[in-house]
């Protein structure tokens, strides 16, 4: 199993995610970096930098979408010759988080699509309210990332 | 939808009894470029995951040495799915399970014949 | 393919005496197009008589249409222009297994083997040939029906689109005689439903496994293991679509390609999986698959 989570609610509507649209790479995180969960990655320091992109787009693409839309775009979608990324907002009690997966022909961005709304969904009932989550403060960051990472790969 | 070029060609297919839906996708992507549906019916769904599945049968199909694949057909208890692509786009047909199957292909081949 | 077929005829059009009848005969061939590509080829044949293509072609739209005769006549065409000619060799050798008439197909195959020692497909159809020839007409030993017409020892074509090549269910036995089975049954289960169609079938465990059937190639091989691994990734597709359709569970799948046409169903924990050339109706296929369908369920004592 290539999956792991940093609390204990992620990994049911994670799993589904991942077997349903068929994807080679999933992460769950705060729009901070924190990562909540994973699957596919072997190394801490992957998934580290995968959370760190991944934040870093989602700020940029948020800040773009305001000021060309008025609004942040809620998806974003970027297809390379053999892979695709797909990052998403999932709005989560209290705040929101991210998805960020990465598939290949095996799926499509309509199947992500389709199973990010059901994702959303499970998220929005399971997860518990994240305001405890809110983003880290500078110092604290890179402390509360390690930490997640930690416990998902074992060395908590 | 049906506001493209490809209206009249959704339109002569969704006029057959039983017809529930008629899409027009993105092989690729499973993404809807054009669609007539019937109330209820998840018109994201089926162009996803039909998409997937021609673009499946398609891939396995070639991979087994058979060649190209034209017609898909997926039967069910409750309802049928009919498919055919062509230059990256799939034309799909969201039927009843009591239909006139052989009527309904020939005219989705025909339809097919008709894109660009 | 469409768009070929249109700039061929044209071209033809333009010029009657162009040789590109034997590329718009073949592109006809392929998309199932029998009679007017028989058409095509023959009258490129009458104006090209010593066109060995167009020979070829020809032969291979006539073993499309199983007029073995015809197909062995073009393919001697082909032998006289080139007397080493490796697939009219070979088409004369499937052609005479096909009729029973081992010791020519030898002959033919050998000649083919000689020309390139290493091709091992060759050299498996040569071993499948010789072994009929010593076996003599009837090869299995567990018929006892007194049933010893042509057709028990009739092939199957469903041609390649790379290199076309019909794919063959010999050896056929009475299955629906037999009051036991046993794991050496499995392989031709399904043989004696294809007497009547050129096609093949298979049943695959839930891992995606040949559990019984066959699917021959013209030189003997079974690719049954690769085709079937191919195509059962389909139903797994399939079962993940049902959930979102609200179509229940799915009982049928149908798909025509090039050369041709598939169908399978869940029965059991398993896939049961038929094919046959583009000639075959769907609806015989529906009905060749219900067939083959019931026969793995009494098989496996469902």
């Amino acid at each position: 199993m290539r999956m792991s989570v940093a609390a204990s609610w992620v990994e049911a509507p994670l799993k589904q995610f991942v077997d349903d649209a068929r994807v080679h790479y999933a992460v769950l995180l705060h729009p901070s970096g924190q990562v909540l969960g994973q699957y596919g990655f072997a190394r801490s320091v992957d998934v580290m930098t995968a959370c760190a992109l991944a934040a870093a787009i989602d700020a940029s693409s948020r800040a773009l979408g305001m000021l060309v839309e008025g609004k942040a775009f809620p998806s974003l979608h970027y297809a390379g010759r053999e892979r695709q990324i797909f990052l998403a907002e999932v709005p989560a009690p209290g705040g929101r988080l991210l998805l960020l997966a990465v598939f290949d022909w095996e799926s499509s961005l309509g199947l992500l699509q389709l199973y990010h709304e059901e994702f959303r969904a499970r998220v929005g009932e399971m997860a518990p309210p994240i305001a405890h989550n809110a983003p880290a403060i500078a110092a604290d960051f890179e402390k509360e990332l390690n930490k997640n990472l930690a416990v998902m790969f074992g060395r908590a | 939808m049906a506001t493209t070029p490809f209206a009249p060609l959704l339109q002569s297919i969704i006029r057959h009894r039983g017809v529930t839906g008629v899409l027009l996708v993105g092989e690729d992507d499973g993404l809807v470029v054009d669609s007539v549906l019937q109330v209820g019916v998840n018109g994201a769904a089926f162009a996803a995951l039909t998409a997937s599945l021609y673009r499946k049968a398609r891939r396995s199909a070639e991979a087994a040495g058979l060649g190209r694949t034209g017609y898909f057909e997926l039967d069910a208890v409750d309802g049928r799915v009919l498919a055919a692509g062509k230059n990256e786009l799939v034309f799909i047909v969201v039927a009843e399970a009591r239909i006139n199957v052989g009527l309904l292909r020939v005219e989705l081949l025909k339809a097919v014949e008709r894109l660009p | 393919m469409a768009d070929d077929i249109r700039a061929l005829s044209e071209a033809l059009a333009v010029d009657p005496s162009s040789v590109a009848f034997v590329a718009l005969a073949e592109a006809l061939r392929k998309r199932g197009d029998l009679d007017v590509a028989a058409r095509v080829a023959a009258k490129g044949v009458e104006r090209h008589p010593s066109l060995v293509d167009g020979h070829d072609v020809r032969a291979r739209i006539a073993l499309d249409r199983q007029a073995l005769d015809e197909a062995a006549a073009s393919w001697e065409s082909v032998l006289r222009l080139v007397p080493d000619h490796r697939d009219a060799q070979k088409g004369l050798g499937f052609i005479c297994f096909q009729q029973g008439r081992f010791a020519e197909a030898a002959a033919y195959l050998a000649a083919v083997a000689e020309q390139d020692p290493d091709d091992a497909s060759v050299a498996a159809a040569l071993d499948t040939v010789r072994a009929a020839a010593m076996a003599g007409p009837r090869s299995s030993a567990a018929v006892t029906a007194p049933v010893a017409d042509e057709r028990e020892r009739s092939t199957t074509m469903i041609p390649a689109v790379e290199e076309p090549a019909p794919i063959t269910a010999s050896g056929v036995a009475p299955f629906a005689r037999r009051a036991t089975w046993s794991r050496a049954d499995a392989a031709i289960l399904f043989d004696d439903l294809l007497t009547d169609v050129p096609g093949a079938a298979m049943h695959l465990d839930e891992a995606g496994l040949v559990l019984a059937g066959r699917y021959l190639t013209e030189d003997g091989r079974d690719l049954a293991a690769e085709v079937g691994a191919q195509l059962s990734g389909v139903s797994d597709e399939a079962t993940r679509a049902m959930r979102h359709f609200g179509f229940g569970a799915w009982t049928q799948i149908v798909f025509e390609t090039e050369v041709a046409s598939v169908a399978m169903a869940p029965v059991g924990q398993g896939l049961t999986l038929v094919a046959a050339a583009r000639t075959v109706p769907l609806g015989f296929l529906r009905r060749l698959l219900d067939r083959a369908a019931d026969r793995i369920r009494a098989w496996v004592g469902e």
